[in-house]
């Protein structure tokens, strides 16, 4: 089969698979059903996505199909197709090799929904799938827009798929808007590409000055759907979802689709280098910030979640440094030790019926696989030598020493060692220790959700050794040698679990050693920073409102309105020449006829 | 007779059915007097075609007196409607539609 056909299989499937369900109530309400379907189809989009990798193993040039898209005078405004190089070939198998893994997992882990809700859940699954592949087969930065929308609303529905929740409808709201509110960014930035290039090509040719102007706009959007600080309120939140959806949605593929635009649009930020400093410093902040927040998190999601905040800053940095490889192989190896960890997250909730750590504890006995890959995919985040995470850590940290930007190359430093720490808390608190109540009953999950967790696991382990492989794929260079930066941060890694195994562990130093920090952790766990941020937010943006609902109802409804009332009034004064009497009618017309007929004679 | 005499006859029929229409109350003289001023018109359709020795202005007299014929049956037809609902064919007395 042709490249450009297995890409339009691996995007029409699930498609096909989401219209099905949608359009057919009677199926998508027969639950177990629905599931097949979807998994049938993300099967089947995983095998083309993998055949269309084994084909891509040395690189080679980008094939495009296209068919012509919104005519505009005379010719077209773009295309819309799949566009096959190495990039979207190993971003399509990341997206659904885990898309498979959760919606295998999900099958056990959202047994315990009615029929009706674990249908409607695929069918959100699969759309998701689809819409995701348009963003990543986008031979153009239009069609890139339609798909990066699409994975905005699947996220939505996803987050807010327990909508009886008030706090899920909410974290649903919050981020639709957040997330939105950075689009605009993004859509100024594609229309100003317009008009400066003329097309939305990835590789517009454009001045230093315009690209620097676009980019900008464009990582406005990124911080948005990427979690980048001020914008990354909406991910904690969205951890409302289900677990398997925040492992792919919200740690794995959705939230690195900002990563993706500025792998994709490297020529227009190579030319940017505000932007870059810009990114360098956003990403840097964001990674350390995050990872300061999560350790002191008492939910395992929240954990995750911030955790995801900081190692997309990870990603964000190496792109702002110029390291294109570092940030995209990141993505790659974060995408499976992060989807790993949050899905094993899952079957620990699944087994304790909490999102609490202190519900946890000493479930080492209890689910050896579970802690078997969980610490595998915690050693992995961690950058732990020979890990996964350690090898794009590396590659990250070693672009920012060479960049000479000191600040962010100190930001992600400490957050190394911050990541290794809050990572050891997790599995001590949660897998070793004194049993809490609730953990005391629990046991190790079905084949349905252990399945996902090993095959995850292996990548997360062994991705690391495949670089070379990935980078010649990509089209890159690639050659480990051991730098005094990846020995400093394997240092620090192991330097920060073996602090949280002194605290949390061993309990040689006893939490009181950080009374110091302790108001420092109660506001960032009351939420303030979020509140305050939100505040701004929704204050400028009910200013808004209030305005444009201003304008509306005088300016618009008033032009309405006034029409309405004119026609009214004149009709009542009118109405009294209608008599009613046939003969005022009948002298009406005489006069009319002889007044036309003298005035015919007289001209 | 000339040309004159026939118009002036014209002149005189359509006065009178205006005169009619204008004062008559009862419904079936204002049809008449409609009657009247169409046949007034004919008239003037037939003298002229007679001075001109064209026919065509007869041929259009024909075709208006039949469509007057079918005009006055709508017509007598609506006031016995009206005269069954309301016992009166007098227009005075008909001024629901007064605005």
């Amino acid at each position: 089969m042709s490249e450009v056909l297995l890409a339009q299989l691996a995007l029409g499937v699930p498609l096909g698979a989401a219209g099905l369900l949608a359009a057919v109530p009677m199926l998508r309400r027969s639950g177990k059903p629905a599931a097949a379907v979807s998994v049938l189809a993300a099967t089947a989009s995983l095998a083309c996505a993998v055949m269309l990798l084994l084909g891509r193993l040395d690189g080679g040039d980008a094939v495009v199909s296209s068919a012509r898209w919104i005519p505009v005078a005379g010719s077209t405004l773009v295309d819309v197709g799949v566009q096959i190089d190495g990039i979207s070939v190993s971003m399509a198998l990341i997206v659904t090799l885990v898309a498979w893994a959760v919606q295998v997992f999900s099958v056990g882990y959202m047994a315990d929904e009615e029929d009706a809700a674990f249908g409607r859940y695929f069918t959100y699954h699969s759309l998701f799938i689809f819409s995701m592949l348009t963003l990543v087969f986008a031979p153009n930065m239009l069609q890139f827009f339609g798909g990066w929308e699409l994975v905005g609303l699947t996220s939505y529905l996803l987050i807010g798929f327990y909508y009886q929740k008030p706090s899920a409808a909410r974290a649903a709201v919050k981020a639709f808007w957040i997330t939105k509110a950075a689009d605009m960014g993004l859509l100024l930035g594609l229309i100003l590409l317009y008009v400066f290039s003329g097309g939305f090509a990835w590789t517009a040719e454009i001045t230093a000055e315009q690209a620097t102007l676009v980019t900008a706009l464009f990582f406005l959007g990124v911080m948005g759907k990427s979690a980048q600080f001020p914008l990354h309120i909406w991910l904690p939140n969205a951890m409302e979802g289900p677990t398997p959806v925040s492992a792919l949605l919200h740690a794995a593929t959705m939230v690195a689709a900002g990563v993706y635009l500025v792998v994709r649009c490297d020529p227009l930020f190579e030319a940017a280098e505000a932007t870059r400093t810009a990114m360098m410093y956003v990403g840097g902040f964001t990674a350390l910030f995050a990872a300061c927040i999560a350790v002191v998190q008492t939910d395992i999601k929240r954990v995750l979640a911030y955790s995801t905040c900081s190692q997309l800053g990870y990603m964000i940095c190496a792109l702002g440094a110029g390291s294109l490889l570092g940030g995209y192989f990141h993505l790659t190896t974060h995408a499976f030790f992060k989807a790993l960890l949050f899905l094993a997250a899952g079957s620990v909730i699944h087994a304790v019926h909490s999102n609490e750590l202190k519900d946890m504890g000493g479930l080492a006995k209890k689910m050896k696989v579970t802690t078997a890959v969980f610490v595998v995919g915690a050693l992995a985040l961690s950058g732990f030598p020979l890990l996964s995470g350690f090898f794009s850590k590396e590659l990250i940290l070693e672009a920012l020493f060479e960049s000479g930007h000191w600040v962010p190359y100190g930001f992600l430093m400490a957050a190394a060692f911050l990541t290794a720490f809050y990572m050891g808390r997790v599995v001590l608190l949660a897998f070793f220790g004194e049993p809490s109540e609730k953990a005391a009953g629990a046991h190790e999950a079905g084949p349905s959700m252990l399945v996902p967790l090993v095959l995850l696991a292996v990548p997360a382990l062994g991705l690391g050794f495949l670089a070379a492989n990935f980078a010649a794929i990509c089209g890159e260079a690639y050659s480990f040698h051991l730098t005094p930066t990846g020995v400093a941060a394997s240092v620090l890694a192991v330097l920060g679990l073996v602090l949280s195994y002194l605290v949390y562990g061993s309990k040689t130093i006893g939490e009181h050693a950080f009374s110091a920090l302790r108001p420092v952790a109660q506001l960032i766990r009351s939420g303030a920073i979020d509140r305050f941020a939100a505040s701004v937010y929704s204050r400028n943006a009910l200013a808004l409102g209030a305005f444009v609902a201003w304008v509306d109802r005088y300016v618009v409804d008033g032009l309405v309105n006034a029409s309405a009332a004119l026609g009214l009034n004149a009709g009542r004064k009118l109405r009294a020449v209608q008599t009613g009497n046939v003969r005022d009618y009948v002298f009406v017309l005489v006069l009319g006829t002889a007044v036309l007929s003298a005035w015919s004679l007289l001209s | 007779m000339s040309l004159v005499g026939y118009l002036l006859l014209a002149a005189a029929l359509f006065c009178i059915g205006i005169y009619g229409l204008l004062t008559r109350r009862n419904a079936i003289g204002i049809l008449l007097s409609v009657e009247l001023m169409a046949n007034a018109v004919n008239i003037n359709l037939v003298a002229f075609a007679a001075a001109h020795g064209d026919h065509l202005g007869q041929v259009f007299a024909l075709f208006s007196t039949a469509i007057t014929v079918a005009e006055v049956a709508v017509g007598l037809a609506l006031v016995i409607l009206v005269f069954r609902s309301r016992r009166s064919v007098l227009v005075d007395e008909l001024g629901e539609l007064k605005g």
